[in-house]
This record gives C-alpha cells, sequence and structure tokens, in this order.
C-alpha cells in the first residue's frame, strides 16, 4: 500500500469532491458536528467525533426499502417496486474515527456473511471509500484502546488520513483506497508512515489500557448470562434508548408498512432492545419481560455474542458515547468488569 | 453548611439512619459518576452501601421516576422538584405515603454540562465540585465556574430549592427560591403569526431522535404501554417523520398538564439537547392562569385534569 | 383556492350534538356536508390524540361538540372534558395551528337551529383557513410517478 502528503488540506477535500463521488464529512452545525454531505470549505476538524455515529449513512433511521400499490389491471394484487437502491451514489467519507470505521465493520459482518447479503447496506458500503482521520487528541470519554482499538486504527478503512500541519499524511489501506488517491492530483509520495508511528504511540499512551475480557470471553454463555450483577445494572437503567441510537456497532431494525388506500411504503426503522416492544410476541408473550433481561442483552451482545459470532471481534468500538450520553451513567467499562470478575 | 464534603456525611449519616430506623428498606439517592458531567443513581440497601451517597449538580434523572409502584418502604434524598414529583405520585396513587420518607436537601440547582461546554470550547478530562462551584480539568489547563453561571434553564426558575415543607427531615442549607417562570418569551411568541409559531415548535424538535429517553427519565410518564408503543392501533409511526415526532412531543406534554414539575430530567436526558420543557411550559402557562394549580406542593390536592368546576371558564366553546 | 372543499372530522357526543345533527335533518335544516362525523358515548370519552390523530391524517378542520355544562348523561363528562379543551384549544393554536381549524360547541338534542348555524359556522372558518397543509403527515410516496 502507498504513503502520500498533501500541503493543505482543503485543497486534497476540494480534489475529493470533484473525484465523481458525493463528499460525506463531519461539519459543523447548531454547534454540532455531524457527518452530512458538505462542500469542501464546511468540513470541521476541530471535532473529537461526530455527535451521533456515523452509521446513518449506511444504514439510516428510516430506510425506504419498497413502495407498493395496488394493481389496476388486477383486482386484489399490488405491484411492488424497490425503493432508493438505484439512487445511491458513490460517495467518498472524509473524517471518520478509527472506532467508528470499526464500527461500521462490525455492521458490516452483520449485513453481509456467508448467510445474508442485505443490498442497502452493501451498496452503501461497498460504494463508498471511506477516509478516516486519526485521533491525535483522544477525547475524555475516549476508550477504543481498551477494546482492542487505536486512535490511528486501520480497520474498515480504505485510506488513514492524519493532520500534518496545515496538511494531511495519508496511507492507503485497500486496493479501493490506493485507486481513489491514486486519481486525485496534488499529492506527494511518501512522507507519511515514519511520522504515524510516533503520533500512535502518543496518542495511544493518553488513553487506557486493555480491559481485562478474558473471563467474560472464556467462560460459557450461561456462566455470564446468570450473574448477578444484571440485576443491581438494570435497577438503575431508565429503558432508554439513548445508548443503542448513539452506538456505532447497534444494528437492530424494525420492519414496518405505512400504507394508504392506494398502497403504502415498506421501511425499515431503528429499533432499540431496550423497549420491551422490541421482543413482545403477537401473543402477547414477552421473552424479555424486565428491564434486567433488556439490559443484560445489550451488554451480553457487545461484550459476548458479537466475539462469539465474529470470530472474536468485540462488538463495543470505544467511542465513548453511551458513557457520556447515558443518563444515569450505566458505564460499559464497569459493566465489562463486572462480567469478568 | 461548610462544605460539600460535610454535606455528603450529612446525607450519609441520615441515610444510615433512614435504614437503621426502619422508615425505609432502602434509600434513593446518586453516587459519583465514572465520566465528566455524570452522577449514577444510587439505591443503598445496607450501611455500607450509604457510604457511597454524594450531593452531585450532574444529576441527569428525577429519582422520584423509580418510584412508581415500588413494592417497598423508600427514603428518597430528594432535591425540591424531586420531592414535589414524589408528592405527585402519591397524589396519584403510585404508592402510599407511608411508603415514602423523604430527605429533603436545600438545591442550588443542577448544572448544565451544554452551557459548560458551551462556554469552555475545548475538551474537558475532570469535573469535580464544591458547594457553589464547578472546577474543570483539561489538557494543560484548570477552570472553575460558579454553578450559578452554569445552571440548568429549569433550574434558573425553580420555586422550591428548599422541600420544607414536604420533606419528613431536611439536610444543607436554604436555597431561596428564585423568580418564578414569567413565560415571556412565549407569550411573545404567542403574538406571531401561525406559521412562525410551528416553524419555532417543529423546529425544536427536528433533531428528535425518538430514544424516549425524555418519556424513560420523567416522573410522570409510569404508563404501563405508552401510546407511542400502542399497536392496536397504532397512533404513531416508527420512523423519523416529523409530524410523528411533533405529535409524539405535543401529546407527552398534554400527558404531564398540570403534573409536570419543571425537574428538567427529560431535558438532561435528552442526548439531542432538545429543549422538551417548550412544550410543557406551554401548558404549565395556561394551567396556573386557568386553575392556579402548582404540581407536587400539597399531598392532598388533585391534578387539574382530574377534577373541574361547574364554573370554569371556557368562552371559547360556542 | 375558491373550489376547496374542507375536509372536517367532527366528533359528537351521542346524547346530544348527535342528536341535533339528526334533528337538523329531519327538520329539513340545511347545512353543509363537509364533516365526517365520529359518535362518541361523551365528550369525556375524547382523547386528545384523536383530535391530533385527525389533524395528522389530513383533516383540515376538526368539530368537537358535547352537552351543555349540568346536562351530561354521565354528570360529569362534559365538565372534565372542557378543562381537556382548555389545554388543547391552548396548545393547539400556540404551536401555530390556525384557528380557524379547531372549534368546540354545545349543542342540546334539541337545538337544530344552533346545529344548523354552528355547521355552517365551522364550515365557512375552516375553508377560510385553507388546506391543512402543516400540521399533517406528508403523503406517502408510493413511487407511482415513476411507474407512469
Amino acid at each position: 500500500m502507498a504513503e502520500y502528503t498533501v500541503k493543505d488540506k482543503l485543497s486534497f477535500l476540494k480534489a475529493a469532491a470533484g473525484s465523481g463521488r458525493r463528499l460525506l464529512a463531519p461539519s459543523s452545525k447548531d454547534g454540532r458536528v455531524r457527518l452530512a454531505e458538505v462542500t469542501p470549505d464546511r468540513v470541521a476538524f476541530d471535532y473529537l467525533n461526530t455527535h451521533l455515529s456515523p452509521k446513518d449513512a449506511f444504514f439510516p433511521q428510516t430506510e425506504k426499502m419498497l413502495a407498493f400499490h395496488k394493481d389496476a389491471a388486477k383486482p386484489g394484487a399490488f405491484v411492488y417496486q424497490p425503493l432508493g437502491l438505484d439512487k445511491i451514489q458513490p460517495t467518498v467519507v472524509f473524517g471518520l474515527r478509527p472506532c467508528d470505521a470499526r464500527g461500521l465493520a462490525v455492521c458490516d459482518r452483520v449485513f453481509q456473511n456467508d448467510r445474508f447479503t442485505d443490498p442497502y447496506w452493501k451498496t452503501k458500503y461497498e460504494g463508498a471509500v471511506k477516509i478516516g482521520l486519526a485521533c491525535q487528541a483522544p477525547g475524555p470519554n475516549c476508550f477504543c484502546t481498551a477494546v482492542g482499538g487505536s486512535p490511528f486504527g486501520e480497520d474498515g478503512l480504505d485510506v488513514l488520513a492524519f493532520t500534518k500541519g496545515e496538511g494531511l499524511g495519508l496511507k492507503t489501506l485497500t486496493p479501493a483506497g490506493d485507486e481513489f488517491l491514486k486519481g486525485l492530483s496534488g499529492l506527494e509520495s511518501g512522507g507519511a508512515a515514519g511520522e504515524m508511528d510516533g503520533l500512535k504511540k502518543a496518542a495511544e499512551s493518553r488513553l487506557p489500557g486493555p480491559l481485562d475480557l478474558a473471563k467474560a470471553q472464556a467462560a460459557p454463555v450461561m456462566e455470564i448470562y446468570n450473574q448477578p450483577h444484571w440485576k443491581e445494572t438494570a435497577d438503575r437503567c431508565l429503558n432508554c434508548g439513548t445508548c443503542t441510537f448513539f452506538c456505532p456497532t447497534c444494528h437492530c431494525f424494525d420492519i414496518q408498512d405505512e400504507e394508504n388506500e392506494r398502497g403504502g411504503v415498506r421501511m425499515r426503522n431503528w429499533d432499540t432492545c431496550m423497549s420491551w416492544l422490541y421482543t413482545i410476541h403477537g401473543s402477547g408473550h414477552n421473552p424479555r419481560p424486565t428491564k434486567t433481561e433488556r439490559v443484560r442483552q445489550r451488554f451480553m451482545h457487545k461484550l459476548k455474542y458479537i466475539p462469539l459470532k465474529q470470530g472474536g471481534a468485540c462488538g463495543c468500538v470505544g467511542c465513548g458515547r453511551c458513557v457520556q450520553h447515558c443518563p444515569v451513567n450505566i458505564d460499559i467499562r464497569a459493566v465489562a468488569v463486572d462480567m469478568s470478575k | 453548611m461548610t462544605s460539600l464534603a460535610d454535606l455528603n456525611q450529612n446525607i450519609q449519616t441520615a441515610a444510615r439512619r433512614a435504614l437503621a430506623d426502619g422508615r425505609a428498606e432502602v434509600v434513593f439517592g446518586y453516587r459519583q459518576g465514572t465520566a465528566p458531567f455524570t452522577a449514577a443513581p444510587h439505591f443503598a440497601r445496607t450501611p455500607e452501601d450509604c457510604g457511597q451517597f454524594v450531593w452531585t449538580s450532574f444529576a441527569r434523572v428525577n429519582l422520584a421516576a423509580y418510584l412508581p409502584k415500588y413494592p417497598g418502604k423508600v427514603a428518597l434524598i430528594a432535591r425540591g422538584c424531586e420531592a414535589r414529583s414524589a408528592v405527585g405520585q402519591v397524589v396519584e396513587s403510585q404508592f402510599p405515603r407511608e411508603n415514602l420518607y423523604v430527605i429533603g436537601v436545600g438545591c442550588q440547582g443542577m448544572v448544565d454540562p451544554e452551557a459548560v461546554l458551551a462556554r469552555e470550547k475545548r475538551p474537558i478530562r475532570e469535573v469535580t465540585e464544591d458547594l457553589t462551584t464547578i472546577n474543570l480539568a483539561g489538557d494543560g489547563w484548570t477552570a472553575s465556574l460558579p454553578k450559578a453561571e452554569v445552571l440548568r434553564r429549569n433550574c434558573k426558575t425553580c420555586v422550591c430549592r428548599t422541600p420544607k415543607d414536604l420533606a419528613d427531615e431536611m439536610l444543607g442549607g436554604d436555597a431561596p427560591p428564585l423568580p418564578a417562570d414569567d413565560f415571556a418569551d412565549l407569550k411573545a411568541l404567542a403574538a406571531k403569526p401561525p406559521q412562525e409559531k410551528m416553524a419555532y415548535f417543529k423546529g425544536l424538535v427536528k433533531d428528535c431522535l425518538r430514544c424516549y429517553a425524555c418519556r424513560q427519565a420523567c416522573p410522570l410518564c409510569y404508563c404501563p404501554v405508552c401510546f407511542v408503543d400502542e399497536t392496536r392501533p397504532q397512533w404513531l409511526g416508527k420512523s423519523n417523520d416529523a409530524m410523528d415526532t411533533f405529535t409524539f412531543h405535543l401529546l407527552r406534554a398534554f400527558h404531564c398538564a398540570g403534573r409536570c414539575t419543571s425537574c428538567g430530567a427529560c431535558e438532561a436526558a435528552c442526548p439531542m439537547d432538545i429543549k422538551l420543557r417548550e412544550f410543557n411550559r406551554l401548558l404549565e402557562e395556561e394551567v396556573q392562569k386557568d386553575w392556579q394549580f402548582v404540581p407536587g406542593a400539597s399531598w392532598d390536592q388533585k391534578p387539574p385534569l382530574t377534577t373541574y368546576r361547574p364554573d370554569d371558564e371556557a368562552d371559547f366553546i360556542k | 383556492m375558491s373550489d376547496f372543499e374542507p375536509r372536517i372530522v367532527a366528533f359528537f357526543c351521542n346524547w346530544c350534538t348527535y342528536g341535533a345533527a339528526d334533528l337538523a335533518g329531519v327538520s329539513r335544516l340545511d347545512y353543509p356536508p363537509n364533516f365526517r362525523v365520529v359518535r362518541l358515548p361523551c365528550t369525556g370519552r375524547l382523547n386528545p390524540k384523536y383530535i391530533i390523530e385527525a389533524f395528522k391524517r389530513g383533516a383540515d378542520g376538526v368539530w368537537v361538540s358535547g352537552c351543555h355544562p349540568g346536562d351530561c348523561h354521565y354528570i360529569a363528562g362534559n365538565y372534565h372534558a372542557r378543562r381537556k379543551f382548555v389545554l388543547l384549544h391552548h396548545m393547539i393554536e400556540a404551536v401555530g395551528v390556525e384557528p380557524g381549524r379547531l372549534h368546540f360547541s354545545w349543542i342540546s338534542s334539541a337545538e337544530a337551529t344552533k346545529f344548523q348555524e354552528v355547521a355552517r359556522e365551522v364550515v365557512e372558518k375552516v375553508r377560510a383557513s385553507g388546506p391543512n397543509q402543516s400540521f399533517r403527515k406528508a403523503e406517502l410516496d408510493l413511487g407511482l410517478a415513476e411507474v407512469a
């Protein structure tokens, strides 16, 4: 893979925006940084991370999947047509933080694997060149290093960039990243990798050491499942969905139709395992009847089930959003410690 | 009260006493959070547990939200708003009065993290507090801010900072009430054309994710099934449709009318920092004007929507 | 907008206004046909979400009518309803729904003439407010344009 430097960020972003791809990048709006389609001059650099995780660029809160209407020619029949898939544009995402890119990779293994392929996710995810921006000054709630990541992590990225004075250092990580940078003008070859190692070590030294998840990972599922600490955490939990909506790896959805007298639209919406509605059966039976089961599900999923299903990869990437936003301070780091006791 | 450490000591002692005297089997309070601007609700069942209680300005919820249908005797370490909410719940028969022991604490107001971040505009790695100031530390810098300058919006118009009329015992010094909300901004808005009003209120909730943290944090939202979760019929779509979101906020405000104690838990829990109380204030103003009712102020006064007067005025009805 | 015919959802109490509508009909009193009636056992049964749901689904106006205060079949249903109306009326207008869209009235089953007058007034006021475009859910996009 190759390395490049550019003298100023803006000309790089202009070149990226002129590549024929839609530019998605962090920008500030109403005092909050979010990933949005922006012009190069509005891209933000002075942010810890985007307020919401970047998952909605690939898995929006509401995604219209198909529309149906009554067939005029055939009474009782409906005509279906997919919505949106043909409107997905090739994109370049600039400014993903390594934790979030790693989170998207976790989602990718859910939406595309040997059993299923989700065309909506696949088209967007694979149609995007993902350029990460390394964290040279990690935030107060960051703990990527505690769960196996790094502020200069490379998982899920095509290119990793870091700030170098007024410019950028860039390192390509995939053929797609290589090809994209090759097509841009104004890049100088070399001069990034050496510097990157030093910056990486400096940034990592400001972050916590790894969480001891060994026991939680090794113990049988039912042993962790039956641990007594779940009740204490659940006592406090309000069962709001804030953690799941902010989490870069939470990917659950609910498919619903909205209809009128002529037809309807099928859409999928973010759902949250914190809600009792998430598991209620048509019969009225609810396999997760109380807060305790719901809270346990979330943490078991992140720290036990995902590692089991995805070859050891932790379902938490340490972005710190849930720690920051949980109204009752349920801290996934503390839960992980409880699970490993 | 000379220091925060003294107050914490007093809270812990009062909690242990409530357990020892059999007035409660559990004490609800807060303990120190694990990250800047956080506090964790703490439920102490043993004298040792009580050692973790602290007074915090970073509470984002209202402890009364844990009370409805609670099966045992509870001692509540309560700010004014929390005491008022608990009183409201007793009035609404959510649990018997004798199951509640209120340890009131004079409160100088909660701190709004967004207000602090808006002033500092740099990463804050550590936050501590004493009685009247918060102390911030970042990368190579420290700063102190008076709490009074970064209060939560609802705390700026608190009329019950010292719940001595509602508490079974009081801790902490008196915090005199602040001037009540005069609703001046809403009155000014009422004179504007309809389009402007709607743009304002729809604009307030444009970022809403419908995570329902506001509802879950609210001490009034104890319905077994919320109307937004009803499925037969389904009143609200599950998508992020703007009108569905707007409807949620309007109806939630309506359900809280004449019951809301302005505790601000909804706004503090909201991860998108939406000014949710604007909807509640609309109705709060009307409830005060028409029925002179103050929620949670007495143990036996019925909420205004559960009662009536034959001569209630409603001149808009033809 | 001269050919605009408003669609109004009317919630009538079974014991009074519903009867007044019936009496107006048998008395051959002329009134505009722009409202669809939902019969309620009492205005006290009216959940505010019904009103918002009507608007949400595209109604241009809503009209709620029940028994005069003191005449409730269930003694106090309309007294309780009246307090809800006060708040709802205030809230709906305060958030920017045009004042001409939401109407309340007390009409007994003997007041066919009042029914006629109020029906005319309600329809005219809603008509003057124009189609409800801001306080409703957007029409579903069924992708029909692309098919055609």
